[in-house]
């Protein structure tokens, strides 16, 4: 070979490895069917590797829901053990490198909206193809509706409690089967628990990446109060109730010392903390349980749940959540409609999928737990589910009968939540790690920022 | 660190050329061109990522500063963004905690590793080993190495190495990132153990450019040990050191995986939030890339406004 | 070890060599190595022996020196639930690539900046030195916004390998080290091939880079190292678990993960690098104190 022309041949290899090479990049995954007229879709939030039952609980799913529907293949995708993690979730969804059918936090329909990448789906969400439709709760479907047009199916909804380790109550000479009602009591036995030792927190909060902010504005709905007002223009947390908030974690953490020394917590840190046998209660949702015994070393028997506590009775308000699949823009109707019937099969469908109780039961799963309650109560569906579950459960009924036999009016977050909760972190972070921190002073400072941030948000 | 003049044209290759042709004049100009087709063949691949990596990204950020982008529809906005990203309650608060970490590094990353050097430099014996031992850190991955600080050493209660190690020799105990106050010495110690490494290396090779007659020179004169180091060490490295300072500066003014790992993002009571993290923030937490856009343009600016001032202040001491 | 240099430093041999220097110099010596081993490999050893703990054990005040009941099982449970195995494949796939494709388009483009000198070559250079004065983190939204969407090709680059590899090409820094180095190279060498008709590839491939081996090192640690420690542009061009590299996904997975399980995963995250390390230390070294930023 000549040398310009081995010169040649090398620009053009060059030039062709690198065109190949970004081609190969755009045409990952977009397939709509495949060579024998299958429609394809990719679906997200598939367990990890560490959760071995739910993951193979998931894989048999997807193997029978593609016998009972040949012309239908369902490819999976792991996002991780936080399947919507703000900044990872916003990655996707900015790049479009989201799955066909997506998973999301009810909190995040505005910024898919917003983002252009996702389907309005009203046609298509109803009985035809989700036999369950009409008997989903009104207030998960209208979380996913905005203008009148659905664009997503919510597959799990939540509200809080205080969850808490009965195992630590019993050795504290607490009654494991009446948990605190009010934060006073909360505030008596974190002290029984404390006394306990051994680097025991009584109560444990968060303080850090935007969780700190989350529980403040669920404990702000246990006293009646509401973190922006309702015109969505002002801060309406820097008063009686905010304070109340923020007292209460200031005196169980420094005047009775029962919150243990590690603060600056974020979800998985209270965790650990809670696996480790650290933590004798928190505020958090009934599936805690799960995660701690799942992911953090834990113990379903030491775990049980009661309703959020009030001030002086029980709470106002409890904070709701959930979560849903949106559908990736661009879709064929027939990867819409295998979509629907998947999401239909896997969450909406009792005695299947995420309701499969009998499975769950089998694979030594906690079966029981007062959630995702997605069902309207009293309708078929419904009862059909909780029948399911109470032939099933195998968690003592009395470990969740607190929580649900106290139900507290559910509130949502607000808007800009990220946003708020990044400044109400702040004033967590300062009464847990500072001891001269000043309740109305950091209330003040907060409500100030949310209304600097409300101001530029309304713009 | 000169840049070598490059002569604009590819000629006195060319005219190297053995047998003139029939016209020679236009043989040459074919030579030219087909010479500089190909130092252009050989640019191109760099050029095209530069294009697409650096160029254009720069003019990009200024331009999207200026728009808002939502439901796939982008539209001008004038000062929006900027008006939105100063009037972020965090904004001074990052900018302060920015620059607090820049100075702190600059008092115990810069001058611990010139004089760390220094006292290396005299050592003839395990040269080597000191060597890889403190440029081992510098290899970790930055993850692994703040797990450490994070898990391990700063737990505010006792369990955490720092405190049990203040414990047994009967000091006060900190709360590390926990407490305001320590959150940027704390995060300042575990960069420095992290990346001092790099910084001792260069010092070390500088160190050895120094001709030994200046220091028998000096000792002639009857300077001692530290009048020794103001008057040959320190001039004789002053290049160095002054191209070190300002790289260290724009380094940790991009300060970001410590608050991420270390104070899980803002740190107590804000403590520790950077301007990087608060782009962060705003781009993947809320949702807003014009406004992380706009608080890019402004770190740029402030950082040329920063290497201007400082390259003036350097030609005015020679 | 006991090298001698021929040039005096500080203070001057005689003065170490016997006496009362001699006693102050080993003295310090010994302190100093002391206090370095404590500094720099004690905190490794914490770390390997604080992943062997239990959770419980590991928030026991006082902390003990070595793990009463050591637990190995956190470090199959790192490897296991991070998979750490593809995160690792995943960043030296990723290191690697940078480090092919730098090696390949940098140095041609220096090569053409240096030798071949085609017309506007400094307008070029000048551009790309600008860079320099860029932070990489000033320019992370814009240049993320480009990956997602490339202007002109329309396609998206997020967890796709090229979105870390191309823009590792854009470093003018090693562009200007191996520029300068190919300036130092004589011309004589090369107008003797030209002679013999050998054409610029020829020429860069058997007269430049045999001699260029030392900058080509250089240039080499610099791109690997770079990739292994960078941490916020994978995690955001490459937001899926399966494309994750080892500090990215050491981080998205310690939200969900049991403190000691990640300790464990960042001690096995370090072994590659610290391995790689005292393989090439003699290169890295010397590569890093002659070839980086020396006059």
């Amino acid at each position: 070979m000549s040398v310009p022309h081995f010169r040649r041949v090398a620009a053009i290899a060059l030039a062709a490895g690198l065109g190949l090479g970004l081609a190969a990049c755009s045409t990952k995954g977009d397939d709509e069917a495949d060579a024998a007229g299958k429609t394809i879709i990719t679906v997200d939030c598939m367990p990890v590797g560490a959760q071995k039952n739910l993951l193979q609980a998931w894989n048999d799913d997807v193997k029978a829901f593609e016998a009972a529907n040949p012309d239908i293949k369902i490819k999976s995708v792991s996002v991780g053990t936080q399947c919507a993690n703000p900044p990872d979730f916003t990655a996707r969804l900015n790049g479009g490198s989201m799955t066909d059918v997506f998973y999301g936090y009810m909190t995040d329909v505005q910024q898919v909206i917003d983002s252009g990448q996702a389907m309005d789906i009203t046609a298509y969400a109803n009985k035809d193809n989700i036999p369950t439709w009409d008997d989903v709760l009104a207030d998960a479907k209208n979380t996913f509706t905005k203008d009148g047009k659905v664009w997503g199916i919510p597959t799990k909804n939540y509200s809080m409690g205080l969850v808490y380790n009965k195992t630590l109550f019993a050795k504290a000479g607490l009654d494991p089967k009446s948990p605190p009602k009010t934060w006073a009591e909360v505030r008596d036995a974190a002290k029984k628990i404390a006394a306990l030792g051994d680097g025991v927190a009584g109560y444990g909060e968060y303080s850090s990446g935007n969780t700190g902010g989350w529980h403040f504005t669920a404990e702000l709905f246990s006293q009646g109060g509401t973190p922006v007002s309702a015109d969505g223009k002002k801060a309406d947390f820097n008063n009686d109730m905010g304070k109340k908030v923020l007292q209460n974690l200031k005196d169980m953490r420094y005047a009775d010392n029962s919150m243990g020394s590690r603060q600056l917590l974020g979800w998985g840190d209270l965790l650990t903390l809670a696996g480790a046998g650290k933590v004798g209660m928190f505020v958090g949702a009934p599936d805690a349980t799960t995660a701690i015994v799942t992911q953090f070393q834990g113990k379903y028997e030491d775990w049980a749940m009661g309703p959020m506590p009030g001030q002086d009775g029980p709470a106002k308000g409890t904070l709701g959540g959930g979560e849903g699949y949106f559908f990736k823009a661009g879709l064929s109707e027939d990867q819409i409609k295998a979509g629907l019937k998947w999401l239909a099969f896997e969450k909406l469908t009792p005695g299947k999928g995420q309701f499969d109780y009998v499975r769950a039961k089998g694979l030594g799963e906690q079966v029981g737990l007062p959630q995702p309650q997605l069902f309207t109560p009293g309708s078929a569906s419904q009862k059909a589910e909780f029948d399911l579950r109470k032939a099933n459960g195998n968690i003592a009924p009395e470990d969740f009968a607190a929580f649900e036999n106290n139900p507290v009016p559910i509130k949502f977050e607000p808007a800009n939540a990220q946003g708020i909760y990044a400044i109400l972190d702040s004033a967590m972070s300062a009464i847990l790690t500072n001891p001269n921190a000043n309740v109305d002073a950091e209330l003040k400072k907060a409500e100030e920022k949310v209304n600097q941030l409300l101001a530029q948000a309304a713009k | 660190m000169a840049i070598a003049t490059v002569p604009g044209t590819g000629i006195d290759v060319g005219s190297q050329a053995p047998q003139p042709p029939a016209d020679p004049r236009r043989a040459r100009r074919n030579r030219r061109i087909k010479d500089n087709l190909t130092g252009y063949g050989f640019l191109a691949g760099a050029v095209i990522c530069f294009a697409f990596f650096s160029w254009y990204p720069m003019i990009r950020g200024v331009v999207m500063s200026f728009q808002r982008t939502r439901r796939g529809e982008t539209t001008w906005v004038g000062w929006d963004n900027y008006d939105r990203i100063i009037n972020d309650p965090s904004f001074w608060i990052a900018w302060k905690n920015t620059l607090y970490f820049t100075v702190l590094a600059l008092i115990l990353g810069y001058a611990v590793p010139f004089f760390l050097a220094v006292l290396l430099n005299e050592f003839r014996h395990a040269k080597g080993y000191l060597r890889v031992l403190v440029y081992l850190p510098v290899m970790l991955p930055p993850a692994s190495a703040l797990f450490l600080f994070k898990y391990l050493a700063y737990d505010p209660s006792d369990a955490g190495l720092f405190n049990a190690m203040l414990k047994a020799v009967g000091l006060p105990t900190s709360q590390w990132m926990q407490s305001a106050d320590m959150t940027m010495p704390a995060m300042v110690l575990a960069s420095t153990w992290m990346n001092m490494g790099g910084a001792i290396l260069i010092y070390l090779a500088a160190l050895q450019n120094i001709p030994g007659e200046l220091y028998e020179a000096a000792e002639l004169d009857g300077a001692g040990i530290w009048r020794r180091i103001t008057n040959v060490t320190i001039p004789q490295t002053r290049l160095i050191l002054s191209l070190m300072a300002m790289l260290q500066v724009v380094a940790t003014m991009q300060l970001f995986i410590e608050p991420l790992i270390l104070a899980n993002g803002a740190g107590t009571q804000d403590s520790a939030t950077s301007v990087v993290y608060l782009i962060y923030q705003h781009g993947f937490f809320q949702n807003d890339l014009n406004g992380a856009a706009a608080l890019g343009v402004i770190m740029l600016v402030a950082l040329i406004g920063f290497s201007a001032v400082y390259a003036r202040l350097n030609a005015k001491q020679d | 070890m006991a090298q001698i240099s021929e040039t005096r430093s500080l203070i001057s041999f005689a003065q170490v060599s016997r006496g009362r220097g001699k006693a102050i110099y080993w003295s310090l010596l010994i302190t100093v190595l002391i206090v370095f081993t404590l500094v720099f490999i004690g905190p490794l050893y914490w770390m390997v022996t604080g992943a062997l703990k239990s959770s419980p054990e590991l928030a026991q005040t006082p902390p003990t020196l070595w793990p009463s009941d050591p637990q190995p099982a956190n470090y199959s449970d790192a490897w296991e639930r991070l998979a750490l195995a593809k995160l690792l494949f995943n960043t030296v796939y990723y290191a690697l690539g940078a480090l092919a494709f730098q090696l390949v388009l940098d140095t041609a483009a220096a090569y053409a900046l240096s030798k071949l000198r085609p017309r506007f070559g400094n307008i070029v250079l000048g551009a790309m030195l600008a860079t320099l004065m860029i932070p990489a983190m000033v320019l992370i939204i814009p240049q993320y916004v480009t990956v997602i969407d490339m202007p002109i090709l329309d396609i998206s680059l997020i967890d796709s390998p090229f979105a870390i590899w191309l823009p590792a090409v854009a470093n003018a820094f090693n562009i200007f080290l191996l520029k300068r180095f190919f300036d130092s190279i004589p011309e004589d060498l090369m107008s003797a091939a030209t002679m013999d008709g050998a054409g610029s590839m020829r020429i860069l491939w058997s007269i430049i880079l045999p001699i260029s081996r030392p900058i080509l090192g250089v240039v080499s640690i610099f791109a690997v190292t770079a990739v292994w420690k960078d941490f916020l542009w994978p995690a955001l061009v490459m937001p899926s678990p399966e494309t994750r590299t080892i500090s990215v996904g050491i981080y998205a997975f310690s939200g969900g993960t049991p403190q000691n399980v990640v300790v464990a995963a960042a001690v096995i995250a370090a072994i590659p690098t610290i391995i790689f390390f005292l393989i090439f230390q003699r290169s890295i070294m010397s590569g890093l104190t002659a070839g980086g930023l020396k006059e």
